[in-house]
């Protein structure tokens, strides 16, 4: 049931993939499910790739409106949508509320508050947060993460594969760092974080320099 | 304008109950009138710090349920005559009593207190959210160490989706010479995380014990450090500035993240 669509991260979105012999019906109503389950993939913002001329044109407008309901961008071209997305103001995690603002030129979320324990920000941009992110927080973001504060939650940032995003925090400790695909857990031992720093991918490894701010 | 206040923590037994009835108490020394109303279903005691069980004739699920009018279920106080307590029932389970229900009651209290004081459940469940539901100030409790900070934290997150903007933090069970010794988290490193104004520090006391055993809260006993706190805390309610008794030292990077096991 589950194999009926195969789901792939990538940079500007997700690509679908479908069983061999998976009726088009098949595809629409477990495509459904997974997005009323609120199954973590689909963020809302996100695009969703479908291989062009996989369905046909009428079947394709049925999955564009489904996924339009549920707020991500559907499309059979696979590059990044040059249309501002709406991604960023559509994501609506309680923790950022009406807060979040757009500025669609970067497409960058920007949050002008503390994410605190058991608080979750997901974007498919990148995110700037003026103020901490405590221990237990979550952000994921497709894109970057500026942090104008401490850092000490977890933060995956190009969460769909971008291997070029980083991280950034005037005190970056977190409990875990991810970037793409990789992950940096924080030393056991006790490293001051006493400047800016910026965590990025380095010879496939994620490294921490100094940032002047 | 009278005021409601809930009393909150997220982890247990921090102190929320023992705060509840000082805050109660130092206010009605004031001369204001007070409603303590206890939303700690099932386990009751909010009555005994205040010496009051053996009086209890209703409790608030008979209010909130209808079978009687709130002024029946009032407890008045021996001692403090503008204090009054609406206790919790003993038997029925955290949901007896939904949000709309204490809204309803509160605004209907509201007429005739200064303050209304919700002692909150722990934890973040149903109970909690009836209990905030009311509020137009948290007082958020916490103590001087990690996982008690953490789950003060969570709660500043949770008021905050609830639209509960106005939070403040009390910290109890200070004992000085562990901070000296950087054992225990001070001012600095809790304000570091919560950044929440602080309108209370209070020391660790075996006084608080006695008390409770009297059925007297600490805030009536002179000469005892907790009891001295607590009145620094009502005056700081009724918007008096007090100075904190002892000014605490600055916080340290480092001994925060060796305790918080970061980088
Ligand atoms: N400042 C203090 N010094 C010494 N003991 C204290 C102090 N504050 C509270 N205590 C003790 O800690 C215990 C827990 O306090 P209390 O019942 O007020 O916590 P609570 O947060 O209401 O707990 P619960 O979550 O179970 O409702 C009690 O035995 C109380 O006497
Ligand atoms: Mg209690």
């Amino acid at each position: 049931m589950n194999d009926i669509v195969t789901i792939k991260g990538l940079k500007y979105g997700l690509q679908l993939t479908f069983a061999k012999g998976a009726s088009f019906d098949d595809v629409q109503a477990n495509l459904l499910n997974k997005l009323e389950s609120g199954d973590s993939f689909f963020i809302r913002g996100t695009t969703v790739f479908v291989p062009k001329g996989y369905f046909a044109e009428d079947q394709n407008e049925a999955l564009r409106r489904m996924f339009h309901r549920h707020g991500m961008l559907f499309s059979t071209e696979l590059k990044r949508p040059n249309l501002a997305p709406p991604s960023c103001d559509t994501v609506k995690t309680p923790a950022q509320k009406s807060k979040a603002k757009v500025e669609d030129a970067q497409k960058m979320m920007v949050i002008n508050r503390t994410i605190r324990g058991g608080q979750e920000v997901k974007a498919n941009c990148s995110v700037l947060i003026c103020g901490n992110v405590n221990p237990g927080a979550q952000i994921i973001a497709g894109g970057s993460i500026d942090i104008r504060g401490t850092c000490r939650g977890f933060v995956h940032a190009g969460a769909f594969g971008d291997k070029t995003a980083c991280v950034v925090a005037d005190r970056l400790m977190p409990a875990q760092i991810r970037i793409a695909d990789l992950i940096a857990r924080a030393p056991d031992e006790d490293v001051k974080a006493s400047q800016a720093e910026r965590a990025m991918i380095r010879n496939n490894m994620i490294i921490f320099e100094p940032v002047a701010r | 304008m009278s005021q409601i206040l809930v009393i909150t923590s997220g982890k247990g037994g921090v102190g929320k109950t023992t705060t509840t009835a000082n805050i109660g108490v130092g206010l009605a020394m004031r001369g204001h009138k007070v409603a303590l109303i206890d939303t700690d279903t099932g386990l009751r005691n909010l009555d005994l710090l205040l010496g009051l069980e053996n009086r209890i004739l209703y409790d608030l699920v008979d209010v909130t349920s209808g079978r009687v009018a709130y002024k029946k279920a009032l407890v008045r106080h021996k001692k403090f005559e503008n204090l009054y307590l609406l206790p919790t029932s003993q038997v029925k389970d955290k949901s007896a009593v939904n949000p709309e229900q204490l809204v309803t009651l509160c605004a209907e209290m509201k007429k005739e207190f200064d303050f209304i004081i919700i002692d909150c459940p722990a934890g973040i469940e149903q109970g909690f959210k009836t209990a905030i539901a009311a509020a137009d100030t948290a007082i958020v409790v916490t103590m001087p160490e990690i996982s008690a900070v953490r789950d003060a934290d969570k709660i500043i997150g949770e008021l905050g989706r609830a639209d509960k903007e106005n939070v403040k933090l009390i910290v109890n069970r200070i004992r000085p010479q562990m901070v000296e010794k950087g054992d225990m988290l001070d001012m600095g490193d809790i304000d570091e995380i919560l950044s929440v104004a602080c309108i209370g520090q209070v020391p660790d006391d075996e006084n608080v014990v006695v008390a409770t055993n009297r059925g007297e809260p600490v805030i009536t006993m002179n000469g005892s450090t907790a009891g001295q706190a607590y009145k620094n805390i009502v005056a700081r309610i009724c918007g008096e500035n007090v100075p904190f008794l002892k000014p605490q030292k600055e916080g340290f990077f480092a001994r925060l993240k060796k305790l918080f096991g970061l980088l």
